[in-house]
């Protein structure tokens, strides 16, 4: 048996028991067997679970007029939205991770409130559901809106499954009850519903709950509740009586280790007193023991006491803390911790905003202009209210009967002419991101490195002002490494870079080619991405972060000869003492304006780049 | 209306539970700007506002929701009934609350052609948005630091006017928006423009309780909230309606309070040691220093008053480099001290 498998199959059990309370789920999965397995499931249990196409638009979501009724009547239909028609259901919503941002805001509303105002006004109507959100991101891309990911009770990943998985029979036979296609299934339902109501969770189990939730770093309460709730609809499933370890384990696999931001202390069978404070003083060693690595620092928003709580915990023995912890723990996949690195920094990318990429691009740029008249072609989208709002007022000069009554007309239409439409318009305000790519290797570190970063702040002052995104990439030692994923926040834009030590080689290759693929990411997102190279131009170490210069110099052109050709704007600052002939010829190999600071401040750097970016 | 959370059984979030009271008592101190992490209670907190208000009278058949007694504030809605020359009909209905979701489009905020009337009458009409249903009530967004800019420049304009003028699609109409602004967000997400934050009257920041025990009843109220909102709303109403009359009262008492010249002189120092811009950070600071009095009961505002709110009106409006992270708070705390003495 297959714990994840097992779980995952709780998981549906309860969410089809319970979609309200539970909100729904966030299941990050790849298209294939696996999720197509749970879906094939779900499908079973809920025949008629409602779809929410990707590219919906919010009238179809709220409820509102319903346009081609209206049109084909002469009299306002109304129709009730997708949410709405969803009430005390499930929603599915496939590629979740490219959801309108729209959408996912309307979306997090509704879970949070339970009812929605129909598109234009009118009386609210109910709309409490539970959403299946399937997030098929892979590591490095954007996943789901966070602010979604946040509502929603059970977070699932199974991206570690593999095929052909088993899970307990004990499930599998309730899923077969509630599947049933007779009555059985929807009195079994309504059982364990009414079960539910009964059952609570003690003290000792709400606390249990809350300490593992602080233990693991989540600082959100929503997860722990979700987790109070999950168990007490699995008790109920199980036909128990009262809430159990196994509910609460398995609620707390389900809801909080997925949410959690640092691991806790895995419990020890003889803990000695001392050993707790012990790990704190071995971090700087090369190998830190691997449960007391912490996610980066900087990305890391639990308060800092949190360390100090794991090991206090520790001393009092707490059985059931101690045995929720195990039971959480082991539905761990041996590459969490990487894993959890990786999820907090794809997780801020992007800020919310840009997520959706191309649709969101081509739909609407920028901030709209009120629509002109003109044909919907090129691409321009028709703008069906101003078309319908021109055309209104001419309905009676139009009417046919003013010169011939045919067959046709005696149903009733709009009569839309080609004069009437109108196109959608939008102002461009295409966003900028600044990519500073900063050599931080020996040579530079002698020179100048503090004046680069200084300069670099000064340009993060200006960003500021133009709300620019900004990302920094710095390249010492063997290869370069994103510090800063692109980000609005300044502050933490500062704190990465203040961050960035000195010394090693130069991994110029690395650094180019890592600063294309973060541009071209940028731009597939609608952001128009620049680059600030900071560099002495001594390449010396290769892509695969051997040294030899004639190497390193020779993957820098080929590399910079990639840049230019997708036609990128750049700026390179050369660092060092005197102008460096090997960096103008990478500047030029990359179609950047080379900026030689022989005698550079950090005023002066600044007003280069800054003039060169007008 | 869906069941708000009851505002009674909040547990912990005593900034934000204070600056909700101060500007429930008096709207004109201005919105609020509730800063924290997700999962917080921001938005628990801001839906329960409507508990601590009372119902407001307005004019049926007004779209704007427009007070009966008052003559000045004429809407197109309440012009229209004047003109056919009865008394309009007066309902009461609780303070509107609206949410502007993130991503809302233009459409939907400001109010765009009436598509029912025009389909089926031909008739040019306007059919109000969000602005319009929040008038006279609180417009609350969510995560507004992700808000784009375009709605952003909107909001600032109509907070600042108290009206929003539609000059769209053919239509030509204005009507009231007065409402209070209550924002929250995760500042570590993206940063608000200056001109948005000077329009907040208050900032709070928000944290989860760290008190294993806080957490623990927060998490039992909500479970018996969800389990039951009627039963859990009917259990905290005694608490709630006590809140609301205590915030009646201190309404009544608002246009008492004393605030002397000394306490302005302070408030004046204060803005001058932090360097605010402008005359409206001591404008809120003088307003939320009478609020506070009169919820307390007192007639005259004094400076432990000032200490109280300082933090809240003046965090958000510091000239901010932006590199620098040093609290603003601790800033605010500091120049508190040189000004009031320790």
């Amino acid at each position: 048996m297959n714990l994840a498998w097992d779980d995952a199959l709780w998981a549906l059990a309860a969410l089809h028991i319970d979609p309200v309370g539970m909100r729904g789920i966030w299941l990050r999965a790849p298209h294939g067997p696996v999720r197509d397995e749970w879906l094939s499931l779900l499908q079973h249990l809920r025949p008629n679970v409602r779809r929410l196409p990707n590219n919906i638009d919010s009238e179809r979501l709220l409820g509102g007029l319903d346009l081609s009724a209206t049109l084909s009547t002469g009299k306002p239909v109304t129709q009730a939205g997708l949410l709405a028609q969803s009430d005390q259901s499930l929603l599915l919503a496939p590629m979740a991770e490219r959801m309108a941002p729209e959408a996912a805001a309307i979306l997090g509303q509704v879970l949070d409130n339970g009812r929605v105002t129909p598109h234009g006004g009118g009386d609210t109507q109910d709309a409490r559901l539970g959403l299946i959100a399937l997030d098929e991101a892979l590591e490095d891309e954007p996943c789901m809106s966070e602010s979604l990911q946040e509502r929603l009770g059970i977070w699932l990943d199974l991206r570690h499954l593999g095929r052909q998985e088993t899970a307990s029979d004990e499930i599998l036979g309730l899923l077969g009850v509630l599947a049933s296609p007779d009555e059985a299934a929807d009195t079994e339902r309504q059982t364990v519903f009414e079960r539910l109501r009964t059952l609570r969770l003690n003290d000792e189990q709400i606390q249990a709950i809350t300490q593992m939730a602080q233990a693991m770093g989540i600082a959100s309460l929503r997860g722990p509740l979700a987790c109070v709730r999950l168990a007490c609809v699995l008790a109920a499933l199980r036909e128990s009586a009262a809430v159990e370890d196994v509910d609460l384990g398995r609620a707390a696999r389900l809801c909080l280790t997925p949410r959690a931001t640092q691991m806790p202390a895995p419990p020890e069978q003889e803990a000695p007193p001392e050993q707790p404070p012990e790990p704190p003083a071995e971090p700087p060693d090369d190998e830190p023991p691997p449960e007391d690595e912490p996610a980066p620092p900087d990305n890391e928003p639990p308060p800092p006491e949190q360390a100090p709580d794991s090991p206090e915990e520790d001393t009092p023995p707490q059985d059931l803390g101690e045995m929720l912890l195990e039971a959480a723990l082991a539905s761990l996949p041996p590459d969490v911790l990487a894993q959890l690195a990786s999820t907090r920094a794809t997780q801020i990318r992007g800020g919310g905003q840009s997520r959706s990429g191309e649709v969101r691009q081509s739909r609407s740029r920028g901030s709209p202009l009120p629509p002109r008249p003109g044909l919907p072609r090129q691409g321009a989208r028709l703008h069906v209210l101003a078309t319908l709002g021109h055309a209104a007022p001419r309905q009676k000069l139009r009417s046919p009967s003013a010169f011939a009554v045919s067959a046709q007309s005696l149903t009733p239409r709009l009569r839309i002419r080609a004069e009437d439409f109108h196109v959608h318009r939008y102002a461009e305000r295409t966003q900028t991101c600044l990519i500073f790519a900063i050599d931080a290797s020996g040579s530079a570190a002698l020179h100048r490195l503090a004046e680069a970063k200084g300069a670099v702040e000064l340009l993060l002052a200006q960003s500021y002002s133009r709300r620019d995104q900004v990302c920094v990439v710095g390249f010492r030692g063997s290869q370069a490494e994103v510090l800063l994923p692109p980000t609005k926040s300044l502050v933490r834009a500062k704190r990465s870079l203040a961050g960035l030590p000195g010394g090693g080689g130069t991994p110029l290759p690395h650094a180019i080619k890592l600063a294309l693929e973060l541009a071209l990411q940028q731009r597939r997102l609608g952001v128009s991405p620049s680059l600030v190279m900071l560099c002495d131009g001594r390449a010396n170490v290769s892509l695969q972060g051997s040294g030899g210069r004639a190497q390193a110099l020779q993957e820098s052109l080929s590399w910079a000869n990639a840049w230019r050709t997708q036609g990128l704007p750049s700026i390179w600052i050369d660092t060092s003492a005197r102008p460096e002939p090997q960096a103008e010829q990478i500047a030029l190999a990359m179609g950047s304006r080379y900026v030689p600071l022989p005698q550079a401040n950090s005023q002066r750097m600044a007003q280069v780049v800054q003039a060169a970016a007008r | 209306m869906a069941i708000p959370f009851p505002f009674s059984a909040i547990v912990g979030q005593d900034e934000m539970k204070l600056a909700i009271q101060i500007v429930a008592i008096d709207p004109k101190v201005g919105g609020i700007l509730a800063l924290g992490d997700r999962g917080t209670g921001k938005s628990t907190a801001v839906r329960a506002l409507a508990d601590l208000l009372p119902p407001l009278q307005v004019v049926v058949g007004c779209s704007y929701g427009c007070d009966p007694a008052s003559s000045a504030a004429t809407c197109t809605d309440c012009a229209s009934l004047k003109a056919t020359g009865k008394r309009p009909k007066t309902a009461t209905r609780p303070v509107p609350v609206v949410d502007l979701p993130l991503g809302a489009s233009e459409d939907r905020v400001v109010g765009a052609l009436d598509l029912e009337k025009a389909l089926s009458q031909g008739i040019k009409a306007f059919s109000p948005g969000l602005l319009a249903q929040a008038n006279r009530g609180f417009l609350y967004i969510d995560e507004v630091n992700l808000l784009e800019d375009h709605l952003v420049d909107l909001l600032i304009d109509v907070a600042a006017s108290g009206e929003n003028v539609v000059e769209r699609e053919g239509l030509s109409v204005r009507h009231p928006a007065r409402f209070v602004l209550v924002g929250s967000g995760n500042p570590e997400e993206g940063e608000l423009r200056p001109q948005l934050l000077d329009r907040f009257g208050l900032s709070v920041e928000v944290r989860t309780p760290q008190d294993i025990d806080q957490r623990i009843a927060v998490i039992k109220r909500r479970d018996a909230f969800e389990r039951d909102p009627q039963g859990f709303r009917d259990e905290w109403a005694l608490q709630n309606q006590g809140l609301r009359e205590h915030i009646l009262k201190a309404r009544k008492l608002l246009d008492k309070v004393k605030v002397g010249d000394d306490l302005l002189r302070l408030c004046a120092q204060l803005c001058q040691a932090l360097g605010t811009d402008g005359l409206r950070a001591e404008l809120t600071l003088m307003r939320a220093c009478r609020s506070l009095a009169a919820m307390q009961g007192h007639k005259a505002a004094t400076p432990t008053h000032l200490r109280a709110v300082a933090p809240m009106a003046l965090r958000h409006r510091l000239r901010r480099n932006p590199l620098d992270d040093t609290g603003s708070g601790t800033r605010v705390e500091r120049a508190l001290t040189e000004v009031l003495g320790a």
